[in-house]
């Protein structure tokens, strides 16, 4: 924090307002900023503590009534109705944990999304340090076909993709899930980057060391990328941990290899009436693993982007 | 051991893995764009180019380039200014620097699916937390404002099944989504501005806030600038799930937000026509590819980007 | 539940040979909002008639058009299930593509397959190229919601309800004196064809013969001036259905005109008002002469050769389409069960206390064919359709002559030319 506020004295030391009603203004229009931003973020944890009918018809405050209320559910199976009252958090919540086995769904989360980050950086990490400081023909050629690469959108190739994976044998699997995101352009363009920053005297010295660049890549290069690889690795897992529309090609046989993201689609009926408050209980759980990550990594990470010299 | 074979072990395995699961597929859809497979199928004919000459004359497509292209060119300004903003504002703050960090990136973080019905919900247009409050302004100043008052004698718009502002709506919800992520890679860049710059523009006679930005802060960052336009950009020509969201079927009012990538799910995934799905994504990477050679053409002029 | 420990007790009893003699089928529906609690309650029941037999849920669809494409998908994967619920209107795809097989060699075998409740409307439902190839599982018509303290605002009663659209768009005139703002919410969106095809067949019209679209025909136009004149009339908001159901719940709108499955999420989720349910409208004071059924439909898509594990998947599609089985579609779900016996017979007692789904019920005779669009483009003619519709509700279409020329042209145009 000191350096920051170090920097920041350069900015303002000499302005002529007064140094708290410019800092107030600020305030105030990050805090308006900030209204905007976490408004849905307020509706989502609202609805994920109130019953249905609040949630319908949009009363209750905040909070709702949390007055019992009917789980249907319960009374079809053929329950008398005093023993289905049920209160709307706790309901919510339980539903969310009970009906879509959502730590389960977790688990396979985690195993998906780190499984995808290791091999990424095995595949990309190499690939990029050649990027930036080998010299072989055809360099330039491979770096356009990473950048052409960027271009492609998921959706449009993944039928295709699910055909090929179909014909090896592997939909319904981890490795479905996984395989199509082992390789990640913008980890390597986002690495070589990164690398190009890296002085030639530090991978000099470590040849004439007699390193094979081998070592040189995971005994010398890795370690200076450990901040860039956090930047990275924040990317990669918001975006497999939220992915919602690939899980849903692939697994299409055992509820076992759902995804977290999955265990939301158990509360919809479409047409028919969804089941909002445990939906938005279980998405409140979903992001609360990644916030914690993001405020774990967060100081590191801005440092891995700068290191990585956008320049 | 400069000069050996080793690259070759480097670069090997990503440009198989390349090859096999991102240009074969796109290589698959090529071919297919030429033929009516439907999946399920078991063979398909040869139509020459009939998918293409569709993209191109019927108006469908012509609401889905409309879409596209609104989508784009409102999303990405914005969300590189407000990402920029933010980042000078935070960067410059003593206190709450990081709180403010956290909450701004909690839109990137968030599971879409899940925050598209919530925003479902704050759209509606009677019992909406947006259109309630607003209702709460009639009778007052903001009456004199036209738009207010026709709100207030009938209803206030119906942001997202109304064809005038619907894909404004899904770009309003795009920005609140993506500036976050800008707003990082700015944070990044700004940290590594050395601070003898500015000491050295103070010498020279930049006195006002401006001046500096506009002498160090905005030069400094021209290569962070570069990387985020060029990453906004893609990121909103990709835009889909918003859009699957609130219109599974159909693509909005009067397909106002018809936006490409839906057009492709629609067509390959919803309605198993392959061949004019495989049309579009051809099409649609034709496009993307031009604008960014354009766009890196334009800047590498200034820049050392790569 | 005492009645399934015995049965698994009896299993255990009967000893290894049965365990081993277990097979499993394999099976995948869609909803699993909706429809869990019905498996989970008639799965026990079919434990006991059937020890030796297990089914494996697979991962539920998300929608019908989920449920359509997953089984294209898989059947190119080769992983199809044994048993799939398709939506009734998904159902000529799969048998158009030979994915679904055809029931008629198991209906053969039955003896009392008539007894059991399969009439020949609901068999309909599931016939193509002349033979069963889908059981009908869980059917919805379209009805009317009312909420009886706004309709109160204009005078009207349970006695007074409108009964053809004409008198809706009275009753939006006397609701918006009233001063309620939006009096009716009409379903439209639903699938984007299935009013339409609701208004076609009031008039005792099929949408599709063979590979006509008959749109351009004069009950094309009637369908089509009926909409347009409830959507001005009435000045209804164009609403996604989402909103559309909470504006209901919230005590917005007086009338609404939807699927009967959302009986169930209406009343768990209504403010505090009076609902019922009557009759759809109809275009004449005779009301409707026919109307299309919702729902959804077993179909058999196993790959497997094994005569035994057929038969097994066999048993429980017609376990879940007759009896105690179809009458649980009732009693857990908005939806009803086609089958007659179940509910002329189990379930009489069940709708006079629920007379909000009773509607439905009585409604019955009217069941029609949901039709699909034949050939590969069929769903993209769908497409077509709702996009016209939508243009009605948004005003972009006012000449209903000119858009039914242009709609017939263009819906024509995908379809396969008759031979």
């Amino acid at each position: 924090m000191s350096d920051m506020s170090a920097r920041s004295s350069v900015l303002i030391d000499s302005l002529t307002l007064g140094f708290s009603t410019r800092e107030t203004m600020k305030h105030a229009v990050l805090i308006l900023g900030a209204i905007v931003v976490l408004l849905p973020f307020y509706v989502m944890v609202s609805y994920s503590l109130k019953a249905p009918a609040e949630i319908m018809q949009q009363t209750g405050g905040f909070l709702g009534s949390q007055e019992p209320f009917r789980d249907d559910f319960c009374v079809k199976l053929g329950n008398a109705v005093e023993d289905c009252m049920v209160n709307p958090i706790v309901y919510n919540y339980t539903t969310a944990f009970e009906k879509a086995p959502l730590v389960r769904y977790l688990l396979n989360g985690v195993i998906v999304t780190v499984s995808i980050f290791l091999i990424q950086v095995i595949v990309a990490l190499p690939c990029a340090y050649a990027l930036a400081k080998l010299k072989f023909w055809g360099r330039e050629a491979v770096f356009g076909l990473v950048l052409f690469c960027l271009l492609i959108p998921v959706h449009a190739i993944a039928l295709p993709l699910y055909i090929m994976l179909a014909k090896l044998g592997l939909t319904n699997s981890y490795a479905a899930l996984i395989i199509p995101w082992t390789i990640s352009v913008f980890g390597i363009f986002l690495m070589r980057q990164f690398f190009m920053t890296v002085p030639d005297d530090l991978i000099d010295a470590a040849r004439m060391d007699g390193m094979s660049e081998y070592s040189i890549v995971w005994n010398v290069m890795l370690p200076t990328a450990i901040p860039a690889l956090m930047a990275f690795g924040i990317f990669s897992v918001v975006a497999h941990w939220n992915d919602y529309f690939w899980p849903r090609i692939v697994i299409t046989g055992n509820r076992d290899l759902f995804t977290p993201p999955l265990g939301l689609r158990e509360f919809k009926g479409d047409a028919d009436g969804d089941n909002f408050g445990p939906m938005m209980a279980t998405a409140c759980i979903i992001v609360t693993p990644l916030i914690v990550a993001f405020l774990l990594a967060q100081r590191r990470f801005i440092e891995g982007i700068t290191l990585s010299g956008m320049k | 051991m400069p000069g050996s074979r080793a690259y070759l072990w480097f670069i090997g395995p990503a440009i198989v893995l390349m090859v096999l699961i991102l240009l074969l597929p796109i290589g698959i859809a090529g071919a297919l764009s030429f033929t009516d497979y439907s999946l399920g199928n078991t063979s398909a004919n040869f139509v020459g180019t009939e998918n293409y000459e569709r993209i191109f004359t019927r108006t469908t497509y012509e609401k889905m380039f409309g879409a596209t292209f609104r989508y784009v060119f409102v999303v990405v300004p914005l969300t590189v200014l407000l990402g920029l903003g933010a980042a000078l504002l935070i960067h410059s703050l003593t206190r709450f620097g990081d709180l403010y960090k956290t909450i701004y990136f909690l839109p990137v973080m968030a599971a879409l699916i899940a925050m598209a019905i919530v925003w479902e919900f704050a759209f509606h247009p009677t019992i909406g937390i947006i259109n309630a409050t607003l209702e709460r302004g009639c009778g007052t100043w903001l009456e004199a404002w036209d738009w207010y008052a026709a709100g207030c004698a009938r209803t206030f718009p119906l942001w997202l099944t109304d064809r005038d502002y619907a894909i404004w709506t899904v770009a309003f919800i795009g920005v609140w989504q993506g500036f976050g992520f800008n707003m990082v890679l700015y944070l990044a860049g700004l940290t590594s501005i050395p601070r003898t710059l500015y000491n050295a523009a103070e010498m020279d006679g930049a006195q006002t806030g401006w001046e500096r930005f506009r002498l160090v802060t905005w030069p400094m960052l021209g290569p962070t600038t570069v990387f985020v336009v060029t990453i906004s950009f893609i990121r909103s020509f990709q835009v889909f799930d918003t859009v699957e969201a609130f219109y599974p079927q159909g693509g909005g009012p009067s397909k106002s937000v018809y936006v490409m990538m839906f057009a492709i799910y629609e067509k390959a995934i919803q309605q198993n026509l392959m061949g004019i799905g495989a049309a579009i994504t051809v099409v649609f990477l034709g496009f993307v590819m031009f604008l960014t050679i354009l766009q890196r053409w334009l800047v590498e002029r200034r820049t050392h980007y790569v | 539940m005492k009645k399934l420990t015995t049965a698994m007790a009896l299993a255990l009893l009967a000893g290894p040979t049965l365990a081993e003699d277990k097979i499993v089928i394999e099976f995948a529906y869609p909803y699993s909002h909706l429809f869990d609690v019905t498996y989970e309650k008639i799965l026990p029941k079919f434990y006991e008639a059937h020890p030796n037999i297990e089914v494996k849920m697979r991962a539920t669809y998300e929608s019908y058009e989920d449920g359509t494409n997953t089984i294209l998908r898989e059947s190119v994967a080769g992983t199809l299930p044994d048993v799939t619920m398709q939506g009734l209107n998904r159902q000529a795809i799969l048998v158009e593509k030979g994915i679904a097989k055809s029931l008629e060699p198991f209906i053969a075998e039955e003896a009392d397959f008539a007894k059991d409740g399969y009439h020949r409307a609901m068999l309909d439902l599931g016939t193509f190229e002349g033979d069963v190839h889908g059981l009908p599982f869980s059917i919805s018509l379209p009805v009317s919601y009312y909420n009886m303290e706004t309709m109160a605002k204009a005078g009207y009663t349970t006695e007074n309800l409108p009964t053809t659209w004409e008198e809706v768009i009275a009753a939006c005139v006397a609701l918006k004196e009233a001063g309620v703002d939006n009096p009716v919410f009409w379903g439209w969106n639903i699938t984007g064809n299935w009013f339409l095809q609701a208004l076609m067949w009031s008039q005792d019209k099929p949408t599709v013969m063979g590979t006509d679209f008959t749109l351009d025909e004069p009950e094309g136009l009637t369908a089509l001036n009926t909409m347009h004149d409830i959507f001005r009339g009435c000045e209804m908001q164009n609403l996604e259905w989402k909103a559309a159901l909470a504006s209901f719940a919230a005590g917005d709108v007086g009338m609404m005109f939807w699927s009967t499955s959302a009986v169930g999420a209406v009343e768990r989720s209504m403010g505090d008002f009076t609902l019922v349910t009557n009759e759809f409208p109809g275009l004449t004071d005779k009301g409707p002469m026919g109307l299309p059924a919702g729902g959804n439909s077993a179909m058999l898509v196993s790959t497997s050769e094994d005569p035994a594990e057929l038969d097994a998947a066999w048993k429980w599609l017609k376990f879940i389409t007759s009896g105690e089985g179809a009458a649980d579609v009732a009693r857990t779900t908005g939806y009803m069960p086609p089958n007659q016996a179940a509910n002329e017979i189990i379930l009489a007692d069940f709708y006079a206390e629920n007379p909000t789904k009773a509607t439905a019920v009585r409604q019955l005779p009217l069941l029609r064919e949901w039709q699909a669009y034949p050939g590969d483009n069929g769903l993209a003619a769908t497409q077509v359709i709702y996009d016209a519709l939508e243009g009605i509700v948004t005003g972009e279409f006012d000449d209903m002559e000119e858009l039914q020329e242009e709609l017939s042209e263009e819906v024509q145009d995908l379809l396969p030319t008759g031979s």
